[in-house]
């Protein structure tokens, strides 16, 4: 046929070589992901600190606290921090943990770590591409932090960035200068980072599954994966032209959020024409998909997890999947429940309001999966099912929330209270890292092929989880007693009988802080220490547990797995264990 | 099909290979799902999510428009929409050599594919030459990111912001065209590789198939 | 999977290149004459915004191919594009609301 056009060479498969391009600028997935890993360990660990700043400011706000005025000279003069600066502080909080522990570590780490061994595949289908969506997020990062040490300090906006704040430049006060302008540089870079990945997750899912992995009988992580990625690719799109006008607003003068007669400092603004509410939806309706991003992997290895400990199919499969495809639809038409009290027309209030608990169907069912999973289970109580069944209730706790917070008669009450910081810290500040931790704990031996202490892991869970609903389940009654977010002092009168409540939550986000090092103890220590893992501790059924811990580079080794069967063929009756694996040609089917 | 995938399936010049090799019929992976190689698969999803860039954009525009006042419509027939229109005939005309060049490599022809390419590259030169001259017109006159003498200084900004992206795009294109001419030229890409970067030229008249509208004829001069 | 007017695998004929080509055009100046006639606003942009989609689906089947795809692919892509696009459209109620309250 196309005799004189070539045939692109097919390239052996060789093992990297060099240090370079063994850990550095790698192709390889797996290296990939763990450097998804170090920069989502190392964000969380900068935005829980500045979580303990917060929390310690809101208790004691006159205090001096050493050290915080050499990074900031302005925002803490004397180490005391300003209003301003506790604004900024917050706005790089939940900036980090949204977009660089939540969108990197579920996505990025363990699914590019374990979709291509899950799916019985070498690699990835673009190794560069993945290789360059790390080191775009590595970039947006360092200009992210870049950001703290400008003169005037990070921004005061929120993650959410609301104009004209944070367009209208550096009359707007500290932090809105050089600051805010990295922030919106640093988002867009991280689009980038995001788009790149999704197109990766999504060919690789649909191209390159051995033969036999149909799509039914892919695990339910995979279809996570999957949903994650086609959430990522049709949103993030629309954060990049949001903050590429923010940026034009910034710093070439345009008004596209910016309306005309605002004064600050006496003097008028010579914007005009822009509308702040463009950008409330634009960035929300990135934003609400956002949040599905950050919990629809966890979803999907709490479903893995789950099935494994409980020696069970998990319940309904196919209804698994369709509804978190179902849940991948409907959070596109939810964003304005962000927005009940903008002005909207109670008619969109209501539509937004009825979408929103609509949302609510398909992650009860999935709920009720579970819970029905684990009925009649023969449990395996190891700390990544604790962790599992930590998120299960988590997540009833926080979504619960979310019910209320979805009518709006309920939420212009409650809007901008800390009714809504435990509503979304509950589903994603927990929910969301237990699901992590559960991924952690469970994959750690096939990822270093050591085992972890599992006693140290029970302590970590069991303080953890107290400590947790210590932290966020109060913020809900205060919330409900009109506390508002985003302050840093709290004169009114009404507020001074919570200071008290203030005070046991930012004692309890100290201990439960201090129990992670039980987590990072255990981690590295087990990574060199632990004692060596089998190729199936958990004996599990999915493909990665069919290949040596660590996996060799080309994952399967040179062969190709052939599937049989689906993912969770536990409690087989007839099998020789209770369990038979993927790619086990075995006679026996579970029906 | 197989021969198109196995041709485009693999990559060049990368320490692993692209591990959609060339045997995908049933022997070692499941079957394609829409038979057509992963790059073009990825292009096509990379295109769906610019398109969805583009339309926020658009979206943020029309969304301003309507909330404004004295939008200007200074686009009077001659010069400017006769400009636009020919643009628009240049850059349509240049998906028809793309297309062109797609077909030429399918059929091996090496040269005719280069030809054609360079060709749309060609349309795509004259399409940014015509834009910018419109651009230092408009800025002559007065016209800048944050003001015009016409009416609200959200005009400029709009007008920047969406043509400058677009013609971002053409540009890029013309680079990433020029490097496919060269290779197919010399027999190293694939008829896939060409068809791949049509879709991404096509994408970017596409595009301005919505901006001609939106911008230049929402707001001509009447009279 | 054939369609008329394309030979195998090389995508449409030039007959039908040329016939879309003809076409793009011909709408480009379709828009022109309409724009320059004394239409009601609203009715100018259903009428533009409708030639423009015509020319949008004209290029995505035939120069970009997709008429002649699985139709697999068809429904994995437009239909989620579509989609997000006309979720977008949600936001203008917000943009009539900001005209209306302009003090007049």
């Amino acid at each position: 046929m196309a005799a004189e056009m070539p045939v692109e060479a097919v390239h052996g498969h060789k093992a990297p070589e060099g240090f370079i391009s063994k850990y550095i600028f790698s192709y390889d997935h797996k290296v990939i992901g763990k450097q998804y890993f170090l920069l989502a360990l190392f964000s969380v660990f900068v935005g829980m600190v500045l979580s303990w700043l917060i929390r310690f400011h809101l208790v004691w706000p006159a205090a001096h606290i050493p050290g915080l005025e050499k990074i900031s000279p302005t925002g803490a003069a004397g180490g005391v921090m300003t209003p301003e600066y506790y604004l900024s502080l917050l706005t790089l909080h939940g900036t980090l943990m949204i977009f660089f522990v939540l969108t990197t570590a579920p996505q990025g780490g363990f699914g590019n770590y374990f979709l291509p061994i899950q799916i019985g595949a070498e690699d990835m289908a673009f190794p560069l591409l993945n290789m360059l969506s790390f080191w775009t997020a590595f970039l947006a990062l360092a200009v992210l932090m870049a950001s703290f040490f400008v003169t005037d300090g990070p921004p005061t906006s929120g993650w959410t960035a609301y104009p004209p704040l944070s367009a209208v430049g550096p009359v707007a006060g500290p932090g809105q200068g050089m600051g805010q302008t990295l922030w919106v540089i640093s988002i867009a870079i991280f689009c980038v980072s995001s788009l790149l990945g999704a197109l990766n997750f999504i060919v690789t899912m649909l191209d390159l599954r051995t033969r036999g992995m149909s799509l039914m009988r892919l695990p339910l992580t995979c279809w996570a994966w999957f949903v994650t990625a086609v959430l990522s690719l049709l949103s993030f799109s629309v954060l990049f032209a949001a903050g590429a006008l923010l940026l034009l607003d910034r710093v070439a003068g345009t008004s596209f959020f910016i309306p005309a007669g605002l004064v600050f400092n006496d003097r008028v603004l010579p914007h005009s024409g822009g509308s702040p509410l463009l950008w409330q939806h634009l960035f929300w309706f990135f934003g609400h998909p956002e949040v599905y991003i950050a919990i629809v992997p966890g979803m999907g290895i709490i479903s893995h997890v789950l099935s494994c400990f409980c020696r069970k199919p998990i319940l309904g499969y196919r209804a698994m999947t369709y509804c978190l495809i179902a849940i991948a639809i409907l959070s596109f038409t939810v964003w304005g429940h962000h927005m009940f009290v903008s002005g909207m027309s109670p008619y969109s209030a209501f539509l937004f309001s009825t979408a929103t608990l609509a949302i609510t169907v398909p992650a009860a069912i999935k709920t009720l999966n579970w819970l029905g999973t684990l009925w009649g289970g023969k449990l395996r109580l190891t700390t990544a099912m604790l962790f599992a069944i930590g998120f299960v209730s988590l997540f009833v706790t926080g979504g619960l929330s979310g019910v209320f917070l979805a009518q709006p008669s309920l939420d212009v009450y409650l809007h901008a209270t800390y009714f809504v910081v435990g509503h979304f810290h509950m589903v994603m500040g927990v929910a969301a890292i237990f699901a992590i931790f559960a991924g952690a704990y469970f994959w750690f031996p096939k990822m270093f092929g050591r085992m972890m202490n599992e006693s140290l892991g029970k302590t970590h869970f069991l303080l953890t989880f107290l400590g947790v609903n210590c932290v966020f389940m109060p913020m809900h009654f205060i919330g409900l007693a009109g506390n508002p977010r985003r302050y840093s002092t709290f004169v009114a009168n009404f507020l001074q009988p919570l200071l008290s409540v203030h005070k046991f939550m930012t004692i309890a986000a100290f201990v439960t802080g201090a129990a992670q090092l039980i987590f990072l103890y255990n981690f590295f220590r087990s990574m060199r220490k632990g004692p060596k893992a089998p190729m199936n501790p958990w004996e599990a059924t999915s493909l990665e547990w069919s290949i040596p811990s660590p996996p060799p580079f080309d994952n399967f080794g040179g062969r190709h797995p052939v599937v049989y069967r689906g993912p969770y063929e536990y409690g087989v009756p007839g099998a020789e264990k209770d369990f038979l694996m993927q790619d086990s040609p075995e006679g026996v089917t579970a029906r | 099909m197989a021969s198109d995938e196995a041709m485009g399936a693999t990559g060049v010049g990368h320490p692993h290979a692209s591990p959609h090799a060339a045997e995908r019929s049933g022997s070692r992976m499941e079957a394609s799902l829409y038979a057509i190689s992963s790059r073009k698969l990825g292009m096509w999803l990379f295109l769906v999510s610019d398109a969805i860039t583009f339309a926020a954009l658009l979206v943020a525009y029309s969304y301003l428009r309507v909330a404004s006042e004295n939008w200007p419509r200074p686009f009077r027939f001659s010069p400017s929409i006769v400009n636009a229109t020919i643009m628009t005939f240049v850059l349509v005309t240049s998906s028809v050599t793309m297309v062109l060049a797609v077909r030429a490599a399918k059929e091996g022809r090496r040269r005719g594919a280069a030809g054609w390419l360079l060709a749309t590259m060609l349309g795509g030169v004259v399409f940014a030459a015509l834009h910018l001259r419109e651009w230092l017109t408009l800025i002559h006159e007065g016209v800048r990111l944050f003001q015009n003498p016409w009416g609200t200084p959200l005009f400029g900004a709009a007008f920047f912001s969406l043509t400058g992206l677009h013609i971002a795009h053409v540009c890029a294109g013309v680079i990433y065209l020029g490097a496919v001419a060269i290779g197919a030229g010399r027999g190293r890409v694939s008829a896939d590789a060409v068809e791949i970067s049509g879709l991404y030229w096509c994408f970017v008249d596409l595009v301005w198939m919505f901006i001609f509208p939106l911008v230049y004829l929402m707001s001509a001069r009447m009279g | 999977m054939n369609q008329p007017g394309e030979r195998m695998d090389l995508g449409p004929s030039t007959g039908v290149v040329l016939l879309v080509w003809g076409g793009l055009l011909g709408i480009a100046v379709l828009e022109v004459f309409l724009s320059f006639r004394q239409l009601a606003i609203k009715l100018m942009l259903i009428l533009l915004m409708g030639l423009a989609m015509v020319q949008a689906t004209l290029i995505i089947s035939y120069f970009m191919h997709l008429r002649y795809e699985r139709r697999s692919l068809i429904l994995t892509l437009m239909p989620a594009l579509i989609f997000v696009l006309v979720m977008m459209v949600v936001f203008f109620p917000d943009s009539f609301r900001l005209y209306h309250m302009k003090a007049r």
